[in-house]
């Protein structure tokens, strides 16, 4: 029996605007209004509303059989709100169907476990709240930001109540364990772990419209067939992607919803394959064994770890200040300052000041609203000052932005490379590797997203 | 009777070189108006560099000027000087011993090249290289250079910059070799667009229509060329320029102002195109936030009275600082001591000032109306109108100290990897493709 387990991200930030220094202190409107506002018509248009649509015919097509899980980040369902309100109708049509399970995130998609555990605790509760409001849905499984993980989160979020929680399943972790078993974290032994088939998951993801991949073009008859393989090898095979994968990653004149539109007919062909959400996986299926995950993981980039946001000191220097800043502006009482400084928190204000690549056709240029990201920290670093005045005038305290962070302690204190021997596992060591020959299994995405992500 | 003796000398002389020369090796006649130590600007020096790693690349190179001083000489190419070969005065026997004398080699070219950039004004050498009579130069080097053309051995012609293009096409004419024009700046972008000569135009134009290709030094020349002088697209081919390699010979001078001030700075002519103006105005906006910034207008030019008047206007005299024209040592010193560097131009080619500061570890502001702009990431880019958003990077540079340091880190490492081999591989890969191109017909 293999139950496939689809698992959408649904994300927007609030984008910053050009934020010069002659604003600071002038003008707090942070926030390019217009641009979000553009991004998210386009967005609707492109992907969220042809997809729910799909997903609502299909769910009406076999009676319930097909099920899905979402996570939609509270800084989404706001531009929702906002921009585009038929989104939101459609995911709570969704909803209601009972065929779709919503996970808890933290409410600004934000780094704050790795910074301030209060805030991260205030963030996961707003997004509890926020969820149960729009969708009715008391969430059971949680996935913090970027599937960043390791076994402190996991017991962390276990003391809040959660079953169940998602982990990116990257070849350094698993080593010669499979994703496609339920596990059970260290430290965390009430709660279930499901950990990402990045495998098959970025095959739609990433490769699916690749013409110069040796599988392409994808159909759904090949990946059910790829699916259904891990019968009896498995009990669920985890696809966790990005929504934005159908429609704006992956164009229509690509096929891909064509490719989802058939897959359930494809993937039923086969009398033991089930579709589950996230709870109904952790439910049916004992942990096979403990995960350890001592260092934080998380599913961008090749290196699967943090380097994605905080692997050069731009990106440490401006998360340092930003959560410097934390205590005094929720001391204030100005909401709306603490809402716009929680809007800070969003981790991609980190993600357009990575610098690891400059090459063209990098995947973080794309998304990138800023010509490069020195701009982008520049904006963010004009804007942490002007929060700076705010405070100043609210609470009279003084309060200064340190413009000297050379040596900002990283919050984690290894190193974000976890080991690649897995001698920390339960039982022995039956394969132990390389970082090269480990290095070499991971699939080369950057090539692959080049040619699949356009400029945002 | 003397001439045809001149021409008998020539003849034999150029059959029977002493040199031993490999058949398979691509040999390029490239015609330059500059070259160290006769040279008035960038091009000159980008021109050293460039047929250094041609020749390192195994290209035989015999590069041909119209004039420069008799004792000029190569360590690494065949230098001919046209004005020394046929002289327009009345020829005379020891004329062909200074000819034989151009053929030889000298260790000490570099030690030479160094004094001379030390202590020479560059504005003398512009007088000479670019008289009233350059037109009439033109087409005298033109003369000369057909001449030789009959004579040298070669495959392709490479011809810098616009006033060798009447020659290259009658180098062409002369041999049936293929050629490729290498266009640097154009009137255009000299004039700003207003007041453009005609004359020149109309050379550069015929040089471009007769050329096989034509390398651009950035993209924003090739708009150029396809918009303001109808070259097609499929002809041009842009080769970047590279940096100067690396010279740590300067100490690290910490200056006093630096004690209580940042300092800002600006090297370059003081004219139209480079936009001191801009820098001007975005000083003003910089101090009003934060008074402890010097300004330092480097150069000298046409703008330069006008800048010193508008500076006492704004009241900022005593932020500024005009030390006119610099030498290459003081270029580099001040890029050593400089917190932040910025290019404001107009309109620039290339622009190879920035690189300086790069190398010196300062970072750079660089206007986005400029060929550099395309290749460098590790810099802060503006338009150069946009005097808000200069003073707000340089302010920005200035004040946060992370910024700084990881444009310094990134820039140096980003200038050391921009070295001459890769734009000459390039124009090895042009000659291959004009002779393909030939071949095809």
């Amino acid at each position: 029996m293999v139950s496939i387990c689809f698992y959408f991200q649904v994300h927007q930030p609030f984008r910053l605007r050009k934020f010069s220094v002659f604003d600071i202190g002038n003008n707090s409107n942070y926030f390019d209004d217009h641009k979000n506002n553009e991004v998210m018509k386009k967005v609707a248009a492109k992907c969220y509303i042809p997809t729910n649509k799909v997903l609502l015919n299909l769910i009406k097509r076999y009676n319930g059989k097909f099920r899905v899980s979402f996570s939609i980040s509270g800084v989404a369902l706001e531009q929702f709100e906002r921009y585009a309100p038929e989104v939101l109708h459609s995911f709570r049509e969704l909803a209601k169907t009972g065929c779709v399970e919503f996970l808890n995130e933290t409410y600004y998609h934000s780094l704050s476990y790795l910074y301030d555990k209060d805030e991260f605790k205030q963030q996961v509760l707003l997004h509890r709240d926020k969820i149960h409001e729009l969708f009715g849905q008391e969430a059971k499984v949680f996935r913090n930001t970027e599937l960043i993980f390791n076994n402190e989160l996991a017991n962390f979020i276990q003391g809040l109540g959660y079953e169940g929680i998602l982990a990116e399943g990257a070849d350094h972790i698993l080593g010669w364990r499979s994703p496609n078993f339920v596990y059970t974290p260290k430290t965390a032994d009430k709660m279930k772990l499901l950990l990402k088939n990045y495998k098959l998951s970025d095959d739609i993801a990433f490769r699916f419209s690749n013409k110069s991949w040796e599988e392409h073009p994808l159909t759904a008859t090949k990946f059910s067939r790829w699916v259904s393989a891990n019968n009896g090898n498995g009990n669920v095979v985890n696809l966790f992607m990005d929504y934005e994968t159908f429609g704006e990653h992956q164009w229509k004149d690509t096929g891909i919803f064509d490719f989802l539109e058939h897959l359930p007919e494809e993937l039923f062909k086969h009398p033991d394959n089930d579709f589950v959400t996230v709870s109904e996986a952790i439910k049916r299926y004992p942990a096979v064994a403990e995960m350890d995950m001592h260092n934080f993981v998380s599913w961008a980039d090749v290196e699967r770890d943090l380097s994605a946001w905080l692997g050069n000191p731009l990106q440490n220097s401006a998360a340092h200040e930003l959560y410097k800043l934390g205590q005094m502006v929720k001391s204030s009482g100005d909401k709306k300052l603490i809402d716009d400084w929680r809007k800070l928190t969003t981790s991609d204000h980190m993600y357009y000041m990575c610098i690891k690549w400059f090459s063209d056709g990098d995947v973080h240029k794309y998304f990138n609203p800023y010509d490069s990201p020195y701009e982008g920290f520049i904006s963010f670093m004009n804007v942490l000052n002007d929060i700076a005045i705010r405070i100043r005038d609210i609470t009279k305290k003084n309060v200064t932005i340190s413009d000297d962070y050379e040596s900002a302690p990283k919050p984690f204190a290894s190193s974000t490379k976890a080991s690649c021997g897995i001698g920390n596992a339960q039982g022995k060591i039956m394969m132990s590797e390389s970082p090269s020959q480990v290095a070499s299994m991971f699939i080369d995405h950057e090539d692959n997203i080049n040619k699949v992500f356009e400029k945002r | 009777m003397f001439n045809f003796l001149l021409f008998i000398v020539l003849l034999t002389f150029f059959s029977f070189n002493g040199k031993k020369r490999v058949r398979n090796n691509l040999k390029v006649l490239m015609l330059g108006w500059e070259f160290p130590p006769f040279f008035a600007g960038g091009v000159g020096m980008v021109c050293y560099h460039l047929t250094r790693a041609l020749c390192q690349q195994g290209i035989e190179l015999t590069y041909v000027m119209p004039f420069g001083p008799t004792m000029m000489r190569s360590d690494y190419m065949k230098l001919l000087i046209a004005d020394n070969l046929f002289p327009r005065m009345r020829f005379q026997l020891k004329e062909v011993h200074t000819l034989l004398g151009a053929y030889a080699t000298s260790e000490s070219y570099d030690q030479d090249l160094k004094k001379y950039l030390v202590s020479a004004s560059p504005g003398g050498r512009a007088k000479a290289l670019y008289g009233p009579n350059v037109f009439q130069e033109a087409y005298l080097f033109a003369e000369k250079v057909k001449l030789i053309a009959t004579l040298e051995d070669f495959d392709v012609i490479h011809a810098h910059d616009h006033w060798t293009f009447p020659a290259a096409i009658a180098a062409k004419k002369a041999s049936g070799k293929p050629l490729v024009v290498h266009v640097h700046i154009t009137e255009f972008d000299k004039s700003g667009g207003v007041g453009v000569d005609q004359r020149v135009y109309d050379i550069e134009r015929k040089g471009m229509e007769e050329a096989d290709l034509v390398i651009a030094i950035s993209n924003f020349i090739k708009q150029r060329l396809i918009n303001s002088y109808g070259v097609p697209e499929w002809k041009i081919r842009v080769v970047y320029n590279a940096a100067e390699p690396p010279n740590n010979d300067v100490d690290h001078d910490a200056s006093r102002i630096k004690e209580t001030d940042k300092i800002v700075l600006f090297i370059g002519r003081v004219t139209l195109q480079k936009g001191p103006d801009y820098f001007v105005e975005a000083a003003k906006k910089v101090l009003d936030i934060d008074p402890n910034v010097k300004f330092i207008l480097g150069g000298t030019g046409d703008m330069l009275p006008r800048m010193i008047e508008r500076v006492a206007q704004l009241g900022l005299a005593d932020k500024f600082i005009f030390p006119g024209f610099l030498n290459r040592e003081e270029v580099m010193k001040l890029n050593k001591i400089a917190d932040v560097f910025v290019m404001p131009s107009v309109s620039e080619p290339f622009g190879l000032v920035p690189l300086e500061a790069m190398a010196q570890e300062t970072p750079a502001i660089i206007s986005k109306q400029s060929g550099v702009s395309e290749v460098l990431n590790h810099v802060l880019k503006v338009d150069f109108w946009d005097v808000n958003d200069m003073a707000n990077k340089i302010l920005a540079v200035l004040h946060y100290g992370t910024l700084n340091r990881q444009l310094k880190q990134h820039g140096l490492v980003e200038v050391r990897n921009m070295t001459w081999d890769k734009p000459a591989s390039k124009c090895v890969e042009i000659y291959s493709e004009m002779l393909r191109m030939r071949s095809g017909k």
